[in-house]
């Protein structure tokens, strides 16, 4: 796939180049907007509106990581689709045990579907992983689902996020040491040689 | 565990720090297990993270022209023919207004010429009466009162006997309006011609009906074309 080519083809117009670009990038747009959004059906939502939004500006693309400019396009329609859901919230915020008191922890915000004891028994380290992202500030938590998931340098991340490279760096580190902090809660979940001795990082 | 520390263990983590800062936190690493620790456990997170498995997209996010509210591809003879019903609708307005002003800018320019006609007419009407007089008592009328009814009557009687230079006598004297009958007579007489001929404003009316019409269709055309795409 000559990307630069293609690029210039739908800078000028054309759609089915554009569409070729989109059949390349669109597991990667997807999988950023899933980790963000941590729903597939609003992920699935952003991943279209990201790249309808991407064609109408693909004029202002000068160049450089096409990828990280398609990152910033999908985490502008994610944090759209965030603020839709905080005017049209759908779960009430302080949800109500069966006796009316209300609940102690907070761990229901990253996973509706699953009860707190349900999620200390998921055996899934993907759910875990997840939830983790879930609990993590929107912006560490976008600056750590591009370096670490889509593996892309702090440059690109930079250009993504359009923030400075040392506010990607600190972000990221702090971001890291969160989950791994939130993961701790999973270690049953974890290999061996992940497993964190009680403290070990306090 | 100070944030600066933090930074510089993710960023040796990712092979960002130079070699004179890797060396330096290298040595202080080997001294410190506590920063030991924390290095471990970004590495971890970070391992866990890079070992999420890509998930294949729910389905193909391509895009049809509707959805990014594409216009359909036009012939390239659309644009000559947009600039013909342009111009031939503007040239038909602009001669549709020169013909309607023309007879008022022409007016005025005589009027400055006419202004010394209209003296003429003026003391040619101012005369007729008194000719009217001189040759109206050979039929009845008293000289001293030329009643403007009575007026036309000699004039009439006169006409068959050949005398043409007083025809154009008879109007002045018919309805005593001397000078505005005359200018209108004038005015009539001198009408000025359409600057734009008729039938050069129906050619262009028809140039520019044809070419929308092509345009029209050309469009529609087009747009059929585009939706069974």
């Amino acid at each position: 796939m000559n990307e630069l080519a293609l690029i210039s083809d739908a800078q000028q117009g054309d759609l089915d180049a554009f569409n070729t670009l989109i059949l390349h990038y669109q597991d990667s747009v997807f999988n950023t907007a899933l980790r963000i959004l941590g729903d597939d059906d609003l992920a699935a939502d952003a991943t279209q509106e990201a790249f309808v939004s991407a064609f109408k500006s693909i004029s202002s693309f000068r160049g450089g990581s096409f990828k990280a400019w398609l990152m910033r396009t999908v985490t502008n329609a994610c944090y759209d689709e965030l603020r839709r859901q905080k005017r049209r919230p759908t779960t009430q915020l302080e949800p109500d045990t069966e006796d009316g008191e209300e609940m102690d922890s907070p761990r229901w915000l990253a996973d509706p579907s699953l009860s707190p004891e349900q999620e200390l028994e998921a055996d899934e380290l993907e759910h875990a992983l997840q939830h983790c992202l879930n609990n993590l500030p929107l912006e560490f938590k976008t600056v750590v689902v591009m370096a670490d998931i889509q593996g892309m340098d702090y440059s690109e991340v930079a250009v993504a996020v359009h923030v400075p490279l040392g506010t990607i760096k600190s972000r990221l580190a702090r971001a890291r040491l969160r989950l791994r902090e939130c993961l701790q809660g999973f270690a049953e979940l974890l290999p061996a040689s992940f497993r964190l001795e009680e403290g070990s990082s306090a | 565990m100070k944030k600066r520390d933090l930074e510089l263990l993710s960023s040796y983590l990712d092979g960002q720090l130079a070699p004179s800062d890797s060396a330096r936190l290298e040595a202080r690493l080997s001294s410190d297990p506590e920063l030991r620790a924390v290095l471990d456990d970004l590495r971890g997170a970070r391992s866990l993270l890079r070992g999420l498995p890509l998930r294949k997209a729910p389905r193909n996010f391509t895009l049809t022209p509707k959805m990014v509210g594409k216009n359909p591809p036009l012939p390239r003879t659309y644009p000559a023919f947009r600039f013909v019903t342009a111009l031939a609708t503007l040239l038909l307005f602009f001669t549709v207004g020169l013909n309607f002003l023309a007879p008022q800018l022409t007016s005025q320019a005589p009027m400055y010429g006419m202004g010394g006609g209209g003296a003429e007419v003026e003391s040619f009407a101012a005369e007729a009466p008194a000719a009217a007089a001189t040759e109206a008592p050979a039929t009845e009328a008293p000289a001293e009162e030329p009643s403007v009814q009575m007026a036309p009557l000699p004039t009439e009687s006169l006409l068959p006997a050949g005398d043409t230079a007083r025809e154009g006598e008879a109007p002045a004297q018919k309805d005593g309006l001397g000078e505005g009958s005359a200018q209108d007579e004038i005015g009539l007489k001198s009408e000025p011609p359409l600057l734009v001929p008729p039938t050069w404003q129906v050619m262009l009316a028809g140039v520019a009906l044809f070419s929308l019409i092509v345009m029209l269709l050309m469009r529609q055309l087009a747009v059929n074309r585009w939706r069974r795409k």
